[in-house]
């Protein structure tokens, strides 16, 4: 299991070199001079030669961009440019409310999906599964931004029930905490509900044909066991890998619902970050998304093992 | 051959069973009108091709199909209860209790994702209200019963971790772990090795003698057959065609679809310069059922009466029955086999 | 009696043979629900963008200072906006450049995937550098990637098409280069070498016209996508710039005024929705026709 794990790590490393390196030569390209914009429009040549030289930005690329990778090789990713504190320190406060909202849009997900793939597929045909096919297709196909504007219509500006944008941390109060995060959970976890339903059904179905199903109904099992012990148990595997999807999906995809939500994460710290072309902001950012996203790749391997025996990563006898 | 004392009484009776299911080429009839008794402690053997409805008629026996997709007529009696009349939970107490099975192929039968003894517990558990202790040792006791060894290791073993054989006898300790009346075995060593198929057949009758449980053996195998079970039903394209003790069956075979069946049988000193016996034709699609005695096509008796009416099955001396309107004529010019 | 080449009309032979197949084929597009109604909504899309302008009175760009925010009428069936625009011809506008760039991407995105793909599958360190590269690309969430992207390259249209045909090449690519993996192991390949066939030859005349099938499903979902993704970045203000009437521009005018006047939010967003219904339900069709075993629900 360790060696595994090592090797898993070792792989990720080319992956994240190949990502910052994209989008270092990236900012790059993008015209506009962070320190003209630091400084605004009245600023002197002078100043912002001198604010130039100060963040490095006169050196050649290649040099900035070995000063960038020898300085976050050993944990320090620069300070940034506009915001008064160093890169990781923002991206540690931004982690906050994105993780609370991934987990909080995760968990509706799966809530409202599971039960409604199982339903769907062992009443395949009836009309029960022509719905639940039907509004996921729907979920699937309405884009977030546009499911966050008519929730906030819906529900904040029509019937007041919750906020229409903004953020309290946890430190404020669970309500508190969560009634911001409500309708952003809402508007991010519907697609990927669509998603998770429909491979509920398909591997739920797939599973009930199998032969271990019918020895289990003529050992006399109830129903209920059949389906939710014998048969959930085997279609978890396909499921789950939908749900890990999703869940690496959550992290970056909330870029936008953060903007419309005024939710201070790490999506909104990127999309600020590239306007205003912070670079170091843009370049730490960066590797931590993509960090997590290998982290919880290898997480939902791990849970694989866990899930279906014959899977177990360590050496079988 | 198989089989303890036997009562008078039969303990199960299936009468007149019909079963269909709804297709997208219309309703099929995979089981057309089949009735047989079986005794308290025989084999009784239900002989067939690929087809020929066997493996329906036992899982309709156990109400294994879903009820929205087939439908069952007649009639089919156990210890009093009518079987096809009950309701889901009631069903559900019968099976894997007073009536189990074991199918054909053991790994796919078997839960990947749970130990052996996970499963057999559940079979115990879910009939009786035992206690964890028991359940453990009664687990042990039948993994004995079946000659598994090891047992206490084995106990905590997943289905891949076991060989063909083993996991077969798995199958088997389920189906005993509530001492069922009756054990339906559908094929249970089509899938295995040859050796390992004697070994099984054997602890099958072992078993029935011991346990003096009741086993109803589907098979394709002639030579199982004659080997270990007391009675015979032979079934072709949905119907019995002929009911016979083993030893009539094979002395005697009253229906020609049977005679040829047994021809067929390579013998081991039979002559080489020989081609091999052959019944002519194919078995026709369920969805093209012909008229009249549903061998006549492929029968080298037939004529115009077979062609255009069934015959029914009908009583030929003791305790053998033929569906054929020439059984008479045909079981003069009959061969006999050598059992 | 002998068969000879001559007893036989070759040419009658297989043309009944064609006529068969494609009787079976017509009636398995028939009867997949999902195919055709998919189909429906999507040529029904195109025809309006096509020829929409053509049939309405207004003119996306007029401003109309005095009927500012008028609610859904005869004379404005999709209302006026904050400018007094005519909402619905600018839909009608909107869908001829976010559908244009969805089939521009698609397109693209394809071209580029196959030949990544292919060449990927049939040459090993060519196979290691790029997928490394696609991982890389994968990695990291896609509308971020495009906005950084449209940050470096300035925001018009073509740049938009570069940006998020970037993104999705490696979606194409992937599909592509499993398929096409799957393919090399399999006898005709050897038997089409053992030939003395060229690797080029092999792997255009051979191996791609069979990874066809998974791309067309693909690049069908790639269609969807590139329209969810210009739209939220010319909601976000980094796509096609304004007035343009882009889907995403025309969204992002009505979010602030969605409670004065929700026909802007309404309108341009049930289209976007009913366009991506469309596409999945025709992705979703032709994946059955085309390999009914495929896992379902991965896009």
């Amino acid at each position: 299991m360790k060696t595994y794990l090592f090797k898993r790590l070792l792989a990720a490393i080319p992956v994240l070199f190949i990502v910052s390196t994209i989008v270092f030569f990236i900012l790059q390209l993008t015209p506009g001079d962070p320190a003209l914009v630091i400084l605004g429009q009245e600023a002197t040549v002078d100043e912002v030669e001198d604010l130039r030289q100060q963040l490095k930005l006169d050196r050649p690329i290649y040099e900035q961009y070995f000063n960038w990778l020898f300085n976050a090789l050993q944990g320090d990713l620069g300070e940034s440019y506009f915001m008064n504190e160093s890169v990781i320190e923002a991206i540690l406060s931004h982690l906050g409310p994105t993780i609370s909202l991934g987990i909080l849009a995760e968990i509706i997900a799966i809530t409202l999906a599971l039960p409604l793939g199982i339903l769907a597929a062992r009443r395949k045909g009836s009309v029960t599964d022509q719905s639940v096919m039907a509004f996921s297709l729907l979920g699937m196909s309405i884009p977030n931004f546009l499911l966050s504007l008519f929730l906030i219509l819906v529900f904040s500006v029509s019937w007041r029930l919750l906020p229409v944008a903004g953020y309290a941390p946890l430190s404020d109060g669970l309500w508190e905490h969560i009634k911001f995060l409500i309708l952003p959970a809402f508007a991010l976890g519907t697609a990927h509900a669509a998603l998770i339903a429909r491979m509920t059904r398909s591997a739920m179905l797939e599973v009930l044909n199998a032969n271990y199903i019918k020895t289990a109904r003529a050992k006399g099992v109830k129903e209920k066991w059949v389906i939710y012990k014998h048969a959930l148990r085997n279609a978890f595997l396909p499921i789950l890998t939908v749900i890990g999807q999703s869940f690496l999906g959550l992290m970056g995809g909330t870029a936008i619902v953060e903007t419309i939500f005024a939710i201070p994460g790490i999506g909104q710290l990127i999309v600020n970050g590239v306007m205003r072309r912070d670079y170091a902001i843009v370049q730490g950012a960066v590797l931590y998304v993509t960090f997590a996203f290998v982290f919880i790749n290898l997480a939902v391997d791990m849970l694989y093992g866990i899930v279906n025996p014959q899977v177990r990563l360590d050496s079988k006898k | 051959m198989g089989g303890a004392t036997m009562d008078k009484e039969p303990i199960l009776e299936v009468k007149e069973l019909k079963t269909s299911f709804r297709t997208e080429r219309g309703k099929v009839t995979a089981v057309d009108g089949v009735s047989f008794d079986v005794f308290k402690g025989e084999i009784l053997g239900v002989v067939g091709e690929s087809g020929c409805g066997k493996s329906a008629t036992a899982q309709s026996i156990l109400r294994l199909y879903d009820e929205k997709q087939a439908i069952h007529e007649g009639e089919i009696c156990f210890e009093g209860k009518e079987l096809l009349s009950l309701r889901p939970s009631e069903m559900d107490k019968v099976r894997g209790n007073d009536i189990s099975m074991i199918f054909q192929d053991p790994l796919s039968s078997l839960n990947p994702v749970f130990t052996i003894g996970n499963q057999i517990a559940e079979a115990i558990l879910t009939h009786k209200n035992v206690s964890k202790r028991e359940t453990y040792a009664r687990v042990l006791e039948l993994l004995r019963l079946t000659g598994i060894p090891a047992p206490e290791k084995r106990i905590h073993e997943y289905p891949h971790e076991l060989s063909g054989g083993m996991r077969q006898r798995v199958m088997i300790a389920m189906a005993l772990a509530c001492e069922s009346k009756v054990m339906i075995a559908d094929e249970p060593t089509t899938a295995l090795d040859v050796t390992i198929q004697a070994q099984i057949m054997s602890m099958i009758v072992e078993l029935n003698q011991k346990l003096d449980m009741g086993v109803i053996l589907i098979t394709h195998d002639l030579g199982v057959v004659a080997e270990v079970c007391t009675r015979v039903v032979v079934m072709y394209l949905g119907q019995i065609v002929e009911e016979a003790d083993v030893k009539s069956l094979f002395t005697r075979p009253l229906h020609p679809y049977t005679q040829g069946l047994m021809k067929s049988i390579a013998q081991l000193d039979c002559d080489r310069s020989q081609p091999l016996h052959v019944i002519k034709g194919t078995v026709p699609s369920l969805h093209q059922i012909p008229e009249g005695c549903r061998f006549a096509p492929r029968c080298p008796f037939a004529d115009d009466l077979c062609r255009s009416k069934m015959p029914p099955l009908e009583q030929y001396g003791t305790g053998q029955k033929t569906r054929c309107w020439h059984a008479a004529t045909i079981s003069e010019e009959g061969e006999a086999i050598r059992a | 009696m002998t068969i000879s080449s001559e007893n036989i009309d070759l040419h009658a032979v297989k043309s009944a043979l064609k006529k068969e197949q494609n009787k079976i084929l017509f009636r398995q597009i028939m009867t997949n629900g999902s195919l055709v109604v998919g189909f429906v909504i999507i040529a029904f899309l195109m025809l309006v963008a096509l020829f929409g302008p053509l049939l309405i009175a207004h003119d996306p760009n007029t401003m109309d200072v005095l009927n500012r925010f008028a609610a859904p009428s005869a004379d404005h069936w999709f209302g006026t906006d904050n400018l007094g625009r005519d909402v619905l011809a600018r839909v009608i506008y909107g869908a001829r450049i976010s559908m244009g760039i969805g089939v521009a991407v698609a397109i693209i995105a394809s071209m580029a995937g196959l030949i990544v793909g292919i060449y990927s599958s049939y040459y090993k360190w060519l196979d290691h550098l790029l997928m490394r590269i696609s991982d890389g690309i994968m990695a990291f969430p896609g509308l971020l990637l495009a906005l950084a992207l449209m940050a470096a390259l300035g925001g018009r249209a073509s740049n938009v098409v570069i940006a998020v045909s970037i993104v999705a090449t490696p979606y194409i690519a992937r599909v592509v280069r499993s398929e096409a993996l799957a393919l090399k192991e399999q006898t005709f390949v050897e038997a089409t070498r053992a030939l003395g066939a060229s690797d080029t030859r092999i792997i255009w005349r051979h191996i791609a016209p069979n990874t066809l099938s998974s791309l067309i499903v693909q690049a069908t979902f790639i269609f969807a996508e590139a329209i969810i993704v210009e739209a939220a970045l010319s909601f976000l203000g980094a796509g096609i710039p304004p007035p343009a009437p882009s889907w995403g521009n025309i969204l992002s005018d009505g979010k602030t005024y969605i409670y004065k006047a929700w026909w802007m939010t309404f309108f341009p967003g049930m289209t976007i929705t009913l366009a991506i219904i469309g596409l999945n339900l025709f992705g979703d069709g032709l994946r059955d026709l085309l390999d009914p075993h495929s896992s379902k629900a991965t896009k």
